[in-house]
């Protein structure tokens, strides 16, 4: 009993959540509109061959029985052949995998960091400077779409002080060396990943103040205040400790929309990611890909979420009992 | 000397429409061992002035002047850092309403008394550890019970745990801030018992802070009616519950049935507690006040010795009220 039945249950409906999602995305491709085999097959072939061409496909298999197809590929992470390139899926998508989860963490982790740091200083002096400068930048960076502060930023250090990399995950030709390799990554990271932290940690910011500012107002504060525990150890120990719960639930349940924010940003600093990669296979209608690219990051979101619900029983007790019993 | 001379203590609040006088001109002396309540309305600035004398005034909070004298320093005007170190907890700790919300949730109740304890004391964890444990025995929890956190124990465990928490670095005066209001009377009169005894066995000064009347006189030894801000009447117990002296004081006492008494109906007082901005006039309370006379609307009442000795009044026409007339009698 305890924290390992609790996870278990958790197990149990990311699954299930993992189950409808596959199939909606199943049926979803299948109750679109347009033929998907157009793309593969020339008009101008007979009848005949079309026919032959459907059923190389699998397309003209009863619904059910693509259906079990469907599934039991993907269990293998076979997810076909893209129409536009006639390579697997799983391999193009194998290979953007590592670019995007670069992108992914390193944004993530500096904007969270970055705007918790901020906000927790904002509502330790609430009305100070810091506070007024974090809110109203915040607010403002938040409210501008994200695509047009990158914008801004490919002219502003791509064609007015031309100093940053503005595309691609790396230099070509790449330079020698492992540690040289390593930076000339690192340096083509840095476009991307502030303008996501610019656009990003105002959010952040505003939800750590809120969020501590409400737990500087409960009773408890004033209980450690007044057994004499330095401000310092109130705001941390305290204050910030009892609001992490909610905070880590959002740090995880904001995963997803990261992935998908990294359609966006790849997009725009023509990053070699799965984001794009969805974006390229959904224009040209491969839906094969587009599909693997989905899985993904449905996979992604269910993985976030449980262990949003995992980290969210770590840190808060009160949780753990829920789940039946604290021992 | 008194442990704790509070002299004149002036607390405004600071609000966009102007200064809340929560805590006006209050005066008053807590000895050594003994037990003063603080009674009075919601709003009459009881909570303001405990807030007011270990220092955790809200950010809007300002001292007007006044002091508060305690084993000969004026620790409002000590620096801060000191004030942390050397008062909080170590000569004036607090009973917060346990019940509510004065335990944080995420951390084990054990863990938040270790913590005043090492915050103060130059000791081994270990040794803050058995000692928590041993304080957990004296207000009656099982000390296995250390390592429980909040949401496990009940609103009286809470309480007992809160009491545990005030006793842990051994102060001098304990505040304690409606320590039984949201318990239920079967525990209240547990923590009330508990509190006795243990103060009983330590020596300890305290303020209770209540809107109970009745729990005042079950474990004060002196009492301060405040009304808006101000010291209304101030005495011993005795003198204070049998002879209110006070309009306002005799109100509250009269509005308390008595068991002993002959029955009549409860009476409440009529009218409103006054908007502490802009308050009234003169005597505070002359708008509810049926003596009320051209003098009590212009003349503020000082709190001045009656006939009793050490039982003091603010009202001009405590000499009225001391006759014994039921003023209240429509």
């Amino acid at each position: 009993m305890g924290f390992r039945s609790y996870v278990i249950k958790r197990l149990v409906y990311a699954l299930i959540v993992l189950y409808v999602i596959l199939t909606l995305n199943f049926v979803l491709f299948r109750v679109m509109p347009g033929d998907p085999t157009k793309m593969i097959i020339d008009p101008n072939f007979t009848p005949e061959a079309k026919a032959e061409l459907r059923s190389q496909y699998g397309l003209d298999d009863p619904p059910l029985k693509q259906y079990v197809t469907y599934m039991g590929n993907l269990l293998k992470f076979d997810m076909g052949l893209s129409f536009s390139t006639r390579r697997p899926v799983w391999s193009e998508l194998k290979e953007r995998l590592p670019n995007t989860i670069k992108l992914f963490l390193c944004t993530f982790i500096l904007t969270s960091l970055t705007g918790m740091r901020l906000g927790v200083k904002a509502a330790a002096n609430p009305g100070s400077f810091t506070d007024r400068v974090v809110i109203t930048a915040g607010l403002f960076t938040h409210a501008v779409p994200t695509f047009f502060i990158q914008l801004l930023m490919l002219l502003l250090f791509g064609y007015y002080w031309p100093i940053l990399p503005i595309h691609g995950t790396m230099s070509a030709p790449p330079p020698a060396g492992g540690w040289n390799i390593f930076l000339d990554r690192l340096w083509h990271l840095v476009l991307p990943v502030t303008s996501n932290m610019i656009v990003g940690f105002g959010s952040w910011a505003l939800y750590a103040r809120n969020t501590m500012t409400e737990a500087l107002g409960q009773d408890y504060i004033i209980t450690a205040r007044a057994k004499g525990i330095s401000e310092k150890d109130v705001l941390y120990h305290h204050a910030l400790r009892s609001v992490l719960p909610p905070i880590v639930t959002l740090l995880f349940m904001s995963l997803p929309g990261m992935v998908s924010g990294a359609v966006i940003t790849e997009s725009i600093f023509s990053w070699h990611g799965v984001g794009r990669y969805l974006l390229d296979a959904t224009l040209q209608m491969d839906y094969p890909a587009a599909q693997g690219a989905f899985y993904l990051i449905a996979l992604a979101v269910v993985i976030s979420n449980l262990l949003a619900d995992i980290a969210y029983g770590l840190v808060d007790p009160r949780i753990r009992v829920g789940a039946g019993g604290a021992k | 000397m008194a442990l704790v001379e509070v002299r004149d203590l002036k607390m405004y609040y600071r609000t966009l429409r102007g200064h809340v006088k929560a805590v006006d001109s209050v005066s008053f002396d807590i000895e050594r061992g003994k037990a003063v309540g603080i009674a009075g309305e919601s709003g009459c600035g009881k909570s303001s002035m405990a807030i007011s004398i270990l220092r955790l005034l809200p950010r809007n909070g300002e001292y007007h002047g006044g002091s508060v004298v305690m084993n000969g320093q004026d620790i409002l005007k000590m620096p801060e850092e000191q004030f942390r170190k050397d008062v909080r907890w170590k000569q004036i700790s607090m009973i917060f309403q346990g019940a509510m919300n004065a335990l944080n949730p995420v951390h084990r109740v054990g863990d938040q008394i270790v913590e005043a304890i090492l915050e103060h004391e130059d000791v081994s964890h270990e040794e803050a550890v058995s000692r928590t444990k041993d304080l957990f025995d004296l207000v009656g929890i099982n000390p296995n019970r250390f390592g429980e956190y909040p949401h496990e124990f009940s609103g009286g465990m809470k309480q007992r745990a809160v009491i545990a928490m005030a006793l842990a670095c051994h102060p001098d005066l304990i505040i304690a801030d409606e320590p039984t209001t949201a318990l239920d009377v079967m525990v209240q009169a547990q923590i009330l018992k508990a509190i006795g005894e243990l103060r009983e066995e330590l020596n300890l000064s305290m303020m209770l802070i209540t809107h109970d009347l009745s729990v005042i006189a079950q474990t004060c030894d002196s009492v301060v009616i405040m009304y808006a801000g101000k010291v209304a009447e101030y005495g011993s117990v005795m003198d204070v519950y049998v002879n209110p002296t006070h309009p306002y004081a005799m109100g509250l006492v009269k509005s308390f049935p008595n068991i002993h008494a002959e029955r009549s109906p409860v009476r409440s007082l009529p009218g409103f507690p006054p908007n502490l901005i802009a308050p009234p006039t003169g005597c505070r309370f002359h708008p509810r006040c049926p003596l009320a006379d051209e003098e009590c609307m212009t003349v503020e009442p000082p709190l001045r010795e009656v006939s009793r000795k050490k039982h003091y009044v603010a009202c001009h026409k405590a000499e009225i009220v001391e006759q014994g007339v039921d003023i209240w009698a429509q």
